[in-house]
């Protein structure tokens, strides 16, 4: 690779986006609706336009992790996501490591291999669509610390030093260029989380990955994801986490959905509730906490609303 | 033959151009691999992989594609990447397993985990279908196609009536145009 | 003893510029010796133990202090710097500054040798390791002052009950580091490792290595004594992650001669950082249009390894990663090179 690994939110951003294309993830969108309405509620308070369209399809890295299928399929899947963000003429902000990981690839590919390139646009020419490779992938993770500042200005809701472990999750830290961190230790969620009033605490296996991997959570999990988890929400718990964010609705889904299962399993009690580091976001800057979407959530967040003394609003928690 | 069983492991008669095609393939060259051990000091699955990435890059090396496709830590990566990131000859042990799951997956090796199969089957009917993946009927048509019936019953049961699981998911908007993609696109030989 | 007019310039007081200053200074020739530290003697003073002899690197810098003293040619001039260096017909035309800015000169030179050693790769880079975060990762030379400070028998530091060592950090790593091998790291860590044994019996060392490189006369042996004698555990395998617990560092790596994934408790870690040029040393090559390589070591000419340019030569670890002897070796090449100059053709041609 002769491009730079790690570059700065400045080099990443030169000027913030007045309008940015939010893709909708398959996983995000379905389990953790609140996590989009946060997005969209936190960048209309940073002054961001966020455009969306109900004919993108999931970004397939479901089914390239699994493998089972002609890998053809992703590229033509992606180069069609991608075209009817170009139609807007706009970059793609992804919610999802794992959207981000798959755009990211399979366009590389694209743009790098005329070949598949053509092949692409061969299948998706037949209903309008032309990808040329121009939209940048962006994940929302980035803007967000690019606009740290911003953020701390407009708090109103200071987290009161509420304890936060963060998960960043592999597939945003896996790329290969053009990212804020290469994974050996990275710092910049911590970095947001003290903007917005939050303690991050670094615990043990703050880098352990989730293991849900997109479809390995279904097969297979109690060999793969639970041993994984207990020891991730075991050295949360020594290190006194109160809360842990996610940048993936994948990861979300294994942190969050697998509690009440680790506790039947290993008789231990976690009760730790995993958000969407926008929705935290969402709480410091005041959205409304109906419009956040914490029903979804399995783990439930009384705790920490009643520690932040927030008002409950129309939706039980 | 008795005597047949017992011999060891004899390197001319393997798949020499196994590191080739992987060469071509995965656009990543086995041979600068320094056999550090980086990638599995930090894999995430290592301590139940029967064969850890280190040994994953030396059977490529070896040519015993075989063995490849058999082996159950083709099934049990989660591709957290961990392994490409910390090696020091950024080999892409995670294209390799792609590319090793497409192969085994398409000659008909029986992945060796249960019900593995089965999840991609019905993870493609599901986006034919509707275009995304509808993860109710999903979990449903899983558990009842791998004899689970009441696996993680009672937690269904509770997100549904909280509104969290959706028997009913919205179709992309031109779902032919997506069932017209598994259609047209053409076989090619890489992954 | 008849004075021979010429003048060289040796940049650096470490030991092999100390040698090449001596060796051209006790043959009859003036030398200036520019050192930009405060005191001689570069990398070699601040080592406590040598391999494979386990001698004492302060006996052999003392000798070569005091043979310097007693070599009224050679004019030692430390706290100092060059700062430019202009070409004028055979000679050097040289302006050196003192770190305080206070002092300074010009001085004409006929010859130089260029000797400014070596640093050790920023080890930051790999957050993996946590270097730079957690306070009980250090490099190999922060680690050799720990041992000094422990041996000196007044160390208020409480000595480590087990230390791992991880050798080809940045060395070796086409990734992220350099791709070369630093050479040396191998045995001064089986030396460092051999020591933590001697001083502190109970204690566990660890080395994560993927190979070791013991090719020199009794380098073997040395690394030998150290596993079998000395107990250190040598682990095959680079280590992926070091994670904090309870004030402890919890190593993670691959045992690849089992093949199993392993994990082992420290007190502390020591990185064998990769070697690379003391910072200045490609500019300082620039001014006297010296060949530089793409990672800053001084390049030598066709059948000359100690010549970098025109009447311009080196020795050390500027030149690649060498051990003590070596750069003794390189120093006396250096100087006699120097001499050999002189005398094909005084104030001629080269």
């Amino acid at each position: 690779m002769t491009e730079q690994r790690v570059v700065s939110p400045e080099e990443l951003f030169p000027e913030v986006p007045a309008s940015i294309f939010l893709f909708r993830s398959c996983t995000g969108s379905m389990e953790y609706p609140g996590t989009e309405n946060a997005i969209k509620e936190v960048m209309n308070k940073l002054g961001v336009n966020i455009v969306m369209d109900p004919d993108q399809t999931c970004c397939s890295g479901y089914l390239l992790t699994c493998s089972a299928h002609k890998p053809e399929v992703s590229l033509a899947v992606t180069a069609r996501n991608l075209a009817i963000v170009e139609k807007q003429n706009l970059d793609t902000y992804v919610f999802c490591n794992g959207c981000y990981g798959y755009n990211r690839e399979l366009s590389h590919i694209m743009k790098h291999n005329p070949a598949y390139m053509q092949m692409a646009n061969d299948v998706i020419a037949k209903q309008g669509y032309k990808y040329e490779g121009k939209t940048e992938i962006h994940h929302v993770q980035e803007l967000w610390y690019r606009l740290k500042d911003e953020i701390a200005s407009k708090v109103v809701n200071p987290l009161q030093g509420l304890k936060v472990g963060v998960h960043y999750g592999c597939h945003y830290l896996a790329q290969q260029y053009h990212i804020l961190d290469d994974g050996g230790y990275p710092t910049f969620h911590e970095e947001i989380i003290e903007a917005i009033g939050g303690t991050p605490v670094f615990y043990k296996e703050r880098q352990l990955c989730c293991g849900y991997s997109v479809g390995r959570g279904i097969t297979h999990k109690e060999v793969m994801v639970q041993p994984h988890l207990y020891k991730k929400f075991k050295s949360a718990k020594e290190a006194g986490v109160e809360l842990i964010t996610t940048c993936c609705p994948g990861c979300n889904v294994g942190l969050d959905r697998e509690q009440p299962n680790l506790t039947k399993r290993y008789e231990e009690e976690f009760n730790i509730p995993v958000i969407d580091i926008s929705q935290l976001i969402g709480i410091a800057l005041g959205v409304p906490l109906k419009k956040l979407g914490f029903e979804a959530n399995t783990v439930p967040l009384n705790g920490i609303i009643n520690r932040l003394g927030l008002e409950r609003g129309e939706s039980s928690l | 033959m008795a005597v047949e069983f017992y011999r060891p492991m004899r390197l001319n008669n393997l798949n020499s151009s196994l590191q080739q095609e992987i060469r071509e393939a995965c656009d990543t060259d086995v041979e600068m691999c320094l056999e550090c051990g980086k990638c599995t000091g930090g894999c995430s699955n290592a301590h139940i992989f029967d064969y850890t990435p280190r040994k994953i890059v030396q059977l490529v090396k070896m040519g015993a594609e075989e063995t490849l496709m058999n082996m159950d830590a083709l099934w049990t990566c989660v591709a957290c990447h961990l392994c490409v990131d910390r090696c020091p000859s950024q080999i892409n042990i995670p294209r390799i397993m792609d590319y090793m799951r497409e192969k085994a997956y398409h000659q008909g090796v029986k992945a060796r985990r249960p019900n593995v199969e089965l999840f991609h089957e019905l993870m493609l009917d599901s986006i034919k279908q509707t275009g995304k993946v509808a993860e109710t009927q999903l979990i449903i048509k899983f558990n009842l196609g791998s004899k689970q019936y009441l696996k993680d019953a009672d937690l269904g049961r509770r997100m549904f009536f909280k509104g969290k699981l959706s028997p009913f998911s919205p179709n992309v908007k031109d779902i032919n145009q997506v069932r017209l993609m598994f259609i047209r696109t053409p076989v090619h030989k890489e992954g | 003893m008849k004075d021979k007019g010429e003048t060289t310039l040796v940049v650096g007081g470490g030991l092999a510029g100390m040698e090449a200053a001596l060796k051209i200074g006790q043959a009859g020739y003036k030398v200036i010796l520019v050192e930009k530290q405060a005191v001689l003697g570069g990398v070699l003073g601040q080592l406590y133990s040598s391999f494979p002899r386990w001698e004492d690197p302060q006996a052999l810098l003392n000798n070569k202090l005091q043979q310097i003293q007693q070599c009224p040619q050679i004019m030692v001039l430390t706290g100092m710097s060059i700062t430019n260096a202009q070409r004028d017909d055979k000679v050097y035309i040289v302006d050196l500054q003192g770190i305080n800015q206070g002092d300074i000169r010009q001085i004409r030179v006929d010859a130089v040798v260029l000797a400014t050693g070596f640093e050790l790769f920023d080890a930051s880079v790999y957050g993996e390791y946590g270097y730079g975060i957690y306070p009980n990762v250090v490099n190999s030379l922060e680690f050799e002052a720990k041992l000094k400070e422990w041996g000196s028998g007044h160390s208020e530091q409480i000595p480590p009950k087990s230390v791992a060592f991880f050798k080809c950090v940045g060395s070796r790593d086409r990734s992220k580091g350099k791709p070369y091998c630093s050479k040396i790291c191998c045995m001064y860590t089986a030396k460092q490792a051999g020591i933590v044994k001697d001083m502190f019996p109970e204690a566990k060392a660890y080395v994560f290595y993927m190979d070791y490189r013991a090719s020199g006369k009794d380098y073997e042996e040395f690394t030998r004594s150290v596993i079998e004698t000395k107990h250190v555990r040598y682990v095959r395998g680079r280590p992926s992650k070091v994670l904090p617990e309870n004030g402890k560092l919890i190593v993670r790596a691959e045992d690849t001669l089992m093949g199993v994934p392993i994990e082992v408790e420290v007190d502390m870690i020591v990185l064998a950082a990769a070697i690379i040029p003391s910072r200045g040393t490609r500019e300082l090559a620039q001014m006297f249009r010296a060949v530089t390589d793409e990672y800053g070591f001084l390049e030598h000419e066709t059948f000359n390894p100690v010549k970098a340019g025109d009447r311009v030569f080196f020795a050390g670890a500027c030149g690649f990663a060498i051990e003590t002897q070596g750069a003794q070796y390189q120093g006396a090449a250096a100087a006699a090179e120097v001499i050999a100059l002189f005398n094909r053709d005084p104030q001629g041609g080269d």
